[in-house]
């Protein structure tokens, strides 16, 4: 059963289109994460599916039902909004309780689905306060028994725990992840930060520019990203890259050269790209080796850190580069250092940007 | 028929939008709209036919601008359009400058500043008339308190309200005593926000603390200013209750203003005249205080 | 500003604010303890003997117990108009804030508008006349209440502006409905700027006295400014009673300022530097 469809789904305000037909399927029970740059539309394409904002083309389908013009109330779906959104007048209590009471829900069985909720989050002591008596954490958590109590066929989280201090983000992200065991509801969250999207994902979508740039599950996503901007944007550090020119191609192989690199063959898938060419080679800052080989560069910065040691280099075309190296090395800004690293680790991205992975 | 096949098979493959309704409904605006626009826009709308008319609410005759020319013609008209423009220039003038003296002297460290500020204000919220009658008792030439009071000083008091050079000053000192407490909350409010960095880095470059009105004070509750100049000059144009409580615009024509003319004219059945004295008025605060709320913004926007 | 020269300006300042503000006030007061004789002196003075509750008695009697029906009036006018105008300009100040339309701008125009233009007199008496509603009370609430609207809208649309828009659009998830989502989770919240609408208005309009005098004729419906209007003429060499008139109407605005003096002021300033 599909959990969630969308179909060429569009979004336009007037002239500007901030989604340019995003199609997804996502199965029933699947936490699915939304990341992306501020302004990739990842928070409109949620409240596209939330029914807060219109659908201007496309189709979107919850639990096989087609929603397009169905009010909020009656898509099955519940939302945790970045700032909780909590209703400042009613306790803990009547917060949780709202939606129940609006459908006119029987006052014992509001009661027992309100203190059911409570207990799954444990904030039972919780119920008579008011928001303003509670920390942010505990408010997160009453957001989130506002939604388990509509009991939704698919739970939004609209970056639900950037408003939290870094300590009790990670407790709150390992407490929705145990909630989704839990409950086994399909969850769509969307958020700026990686981490959690690594952590939490069953399946993560990168947007940009209104466009789904890849799916996948995240180590696919690190290992085998799509494309220049999937690649950038997932893994911290950053991943580096250099323009390199294609000195030959032999079936999965791609010899390249430039500036900043000696020759090296690389696995890559080579259709259409021939010798002369210029493509983009990228290689992972965790994935450069301390040893003299293919790349000189000359240290700009040094961050010892004991386990590990972070450098800021420069190569010879000007481009910087981050080199994490394992363990500790005592090197001094001004001075070079010779890298290499294994190609069957590095990414060859072709002229239009898109990755060149080996069949 | 055929738009409905067409969307029946439209709706496979490319949806048509659909709006959903929005939760910010238009007919919230409904009841307000419909008090707002019978009594107040549509007589509005209306008065700019009436004024062109002889009218005695139960047929009207048009007459083109006869109205107008004769409150251009007739002196005591004229004089009811000049004293409207002096008292509004006078009151909000003197607003301004004693509503930010006392606001400058109620933000000082003052000894008992909560019961000076209550004492200022509460003359706001006291009834017009009942004001303008109580001045009236206190402003007589021989009887009144405050002529008793100069006399005391050795000083002659003036004829208040009986002098026609004098009456419609007198109303107008009684205006600002009663609204410069209004004034003074609003300077209050602005001088409250100006944060005290300034005055703290004026301290370290050695500032007297008349340099610091003139140099910080001033120039950064202009917002404050702008709002008292505009809201009392509009005040002083529409001026009526006062006006009519204390001198029923006399003596003779002295104290008259457009809208003492425009009630003055409804009484003696002038219709379409005193209609015409509404779009006067309305005229004269559109001539007015557009301009003024204009220049005064865009200097705001040069600094 | 030293402890010397603080304490002497302070001093200065109560004496003239003394001066100027309260003597007009102890005057009225002196004289609402005075019999006839002796208030047509309008001096100010100690009164010869407490003839106040006589005072009292008279004015609220003469005229077959008018003032009295006056207060009546007067409290329906204001209690019911100060009604109308919270719901309903917060109701506009609402979709007004949240749900921008090329619509409004006009609005907006016409709110400053009715902040500025006159009432144009004659033709609303002409329309309240062919409505059936000149001289009702009725009709009054309801001109009191076009009249009031806009300062309404203004305070309220400031505030709401302040309350964020996802508390909406939980509820609209949470299934509530347009009418819920406002006077179940909006209207609460406007409680502090309700009240310094209600105060404010209660105010404006229990002290109006140029709108009953045009739109409220005769004294069935007579309301306090216009029945102290009409005693002035009655009273005139009757000044003890004519001062007990104004301190009695002057009693409710002061119980609202000795209760309510900070959302007066809040109103006022944040509805006039809005504006």
């Amino acid at each position: 059963m599909a959990g969630l469809e969308l179909k060429a789904l569009h979004k336009s305000y007037g002239e500007v289109e901030v989604i340019k037909g995003v199609d997804l399927s996502v199965t029933h029970g699947e936490f699915v994460v939304f990341v992306g740059p501020s302004g990739c539309g990842k928070s409109t394409l949620l409240r596209m599916i939330a029914g807060l904002e219109d659908i201007t083309g496309g189709e979107l389908w919850i639990a096989d039902k087609l929603c397009n013009a169905v009010e909020p109330r009656d898509r099955g779906i519940a939302m945790v909004f970045q700032n909780y959104a909590l209703y400042p007048h009613m306790t803990v209590y009547d917060n949780v309780g709202f939606g129940l009471k609006l459908a006119k829900t029987p006052r014992d069985v509001r009661d027992q689905k309100i203190r059911e909720a409570a207990k799954i989050l444990q904030m039972e002591h919780l119920l008579e306060r008011k928001p303003s008596q509670l920390s942010g954490g505990q408010r997160q958590r009453v957001a989130i028994g506002r939604a388990i109590v509509r009991q939704p066929e698919v739970f939004l989280f609209d970056e639900p725990l950037s408003n939290l201090d870094a300590a009790l983000r990670v407790d709150m992200r390992m407490e929705l992840a145990k909630l989704h065991q839990d409950l086994g509801a399909t969850m769509v969250y969307v958020t700026h930060d990686q981490v959690e999207a690594m952590t939490l994902a069953d399946k993560i979508v990168v947007l940009n520019g209104g466009v789904v740039q890849q799916v996948g599950a995240p180590i696919e996503l690190y290992q085998r990203p799509a494309n220049l901007f999937v690649a950038g944007f997932i893994g911290s550090p950053k991943m580096n890259f250099i323009g390199v020119t294609v000195e030959s191609v032999v079936a999965d192989t791609i010899t390249v050269a430039g500036k900043d690199l000696a020759t090296m063959a690389i696995p890559a898938d080579g259709t259409g790209i021939k010798p002369g060419d210029t493509v983009t080679l990228g290689i992972r800052p965790h994935d450069l080796l301390n040893r003299a080989g293919t790349i000189v560069g000359e240290v700009m910065l040094v961050e010892r850190l004991g386990n590990e040691t972070n450098i800021s280099l420069k190569l010879p075309s000007g481009t910087s580069w981050l080199v994490v190296l394992d363990g500790d090395h005592d090197l001094k800004p001004g001075g070079s250092v010779d890298l290499t690293f294994d190609p069957a680790r590095a990414i060859i991205f072709g002229s239009d940007g898109v990755a060149r992975h080996p069949r | 028929m055929a738009v409905m096949t067409e969307t029946g098979t439209a709706s496979a493959v490319p949806l048509p939008a659909m709006k959903r309704r929005s939760p910010y409904p238009g007919w919230f605006f409904l009841p307000a709209a419909i008090i707002y626009g019978v009594l107040f826009l549509l007589p509005t709308v209306a008065s700019l036919y009436f004024s062109l008319t002889r009218w005695n609410l139960f047929s009207s005759t048009f007459i083109g601008f006869d109205n107008f020319a004769q409150f251009l013609r007739e002196p005591f008209l004229i004089k009811g359009l000049v004293n409207t423009v002096i008292y509004a220039v006078v009151t909000s003038g003197l607003k301004v400058v004693l509503g930010l003296l006392l606001a400058v002297l109620l933000t000082s460290q003052i000894a008992a500043r909560g019961y000076l500020r209550s004492v200022v204000f509460f003359p706001v919220l006291v009834s017009t008339v009942g004001v303008g009658i109580t001045f009236t008792v206190l402003m007589h030439p021989t009887q009144g308190m405050i002529n008793e009071g100069l006399a005391l000083l050795g000083i002659k008091g003036p004829g208040w309200l009986v002098d026609p050079n004098l009456a419609l000053f007198s109303v107008a000192l009684v205006d600002v005593w009663k609204g410069v407490g209004l004034a003074t909350v609003i300077y209050i409010a602005g001088i409250v926000a100006i944060p005290k960095d300034y005055y703290e880095a004026a301290r370290i470059d050695g500032a007297t603390s008349f340099q610091n009105f003139l140099y910080i004070t001033l120039p950064l509750c202009r917002p404050a200013t702008v709002t008292v100049i505009i809201l009392s000059f509009i005040g002083g144009l529409r001026t009526f209750d006062l006006i009519w409580a204390m001198t029923r615009g006399g003596p003779g024509f002295a104290s008259d203003t457009v809208a003492s003319v425009i009630y003055k004219q409804y009484q003696a059945g002038f219709y379409g005249l005193s209609t015409a004295g509404n779009v006067v008025l309305f005229i004269l605060i559109a001539v007015l205080v557009v301009p003024l709320t204009m220049l005064l913004n865009r200097r705001e926007g040069h600094e | 500003m030293s402890f010397v020269r603080r304490y002497w300006l302070g001093a200065v300042a109560i004496l003239a604010s003394g001066v100027v503000f309260l003597v007009p006030f102890a005057f009225i007061i002196l004289t609402t303890f005075k019999d006839q004789k002796q208030s047509a002196l309008r001096d100010f003075s100690w009164p010869d003997g407490n003839h106040l509750w006589s005072n009292i008695l008279e004015v609220v009697t003469t005229r077959n117990w008018m003032l009295l029906t006056a207060f009546i009036n007067s409290t329906i006018l204001t209690v019911a108009s100060v009604t109308l105008l919270v719901i309903f300009a917060a109701m506009v100040g609402f979709v007004l804030q949240r749900r921008k339309t090329r619509f409004n701008g006009l609005i907006e125009f016409l709110i400053l508008a009715g902040l500025m233009i006159p009432p144009a007199v004659v033709p609303t008496i002409w329309l309240l006349q062919g409505i059936g509603l000149f001289g009702k009370l009725h009709g009054m609430i309801l001109i009191e209440v076009a009249y009031g609207l806009p300062f309404s809208i203004i305070l309220y649309r400031a505030f709401i502006a302040t309350i964020p828009r996802e508390l909406d659009e939980a509820a609209i998830i949470d299934g509530a409905r347009p009418f819920d989502v406002f006077f179940r989770v909006i209207l609460p919240l406007l409680w502090p700027v309700t009240v310094t609408n209600i105060v404010v208005q209660s105010v404006a309009v229990f002290n109006d006295f140029t709108n009953p005098l045009y739109y409220l004729p005769g004294n069935a419906n007579a309301t306090v400014q216009l029945t102290l209007y009409n005693f002035q003429s009655q009273f005139q060499t009757s000044y003890n009673l004519l001062f007990t008139n104004i301190a009695l109407i002057t009693i409710p605005p002061l119980l609202v300022f000795l209760f309510f003096n900070r959302q007066i002021v809040a109103g006022m300033t944040a509805g006039a530097v809005k504006g």
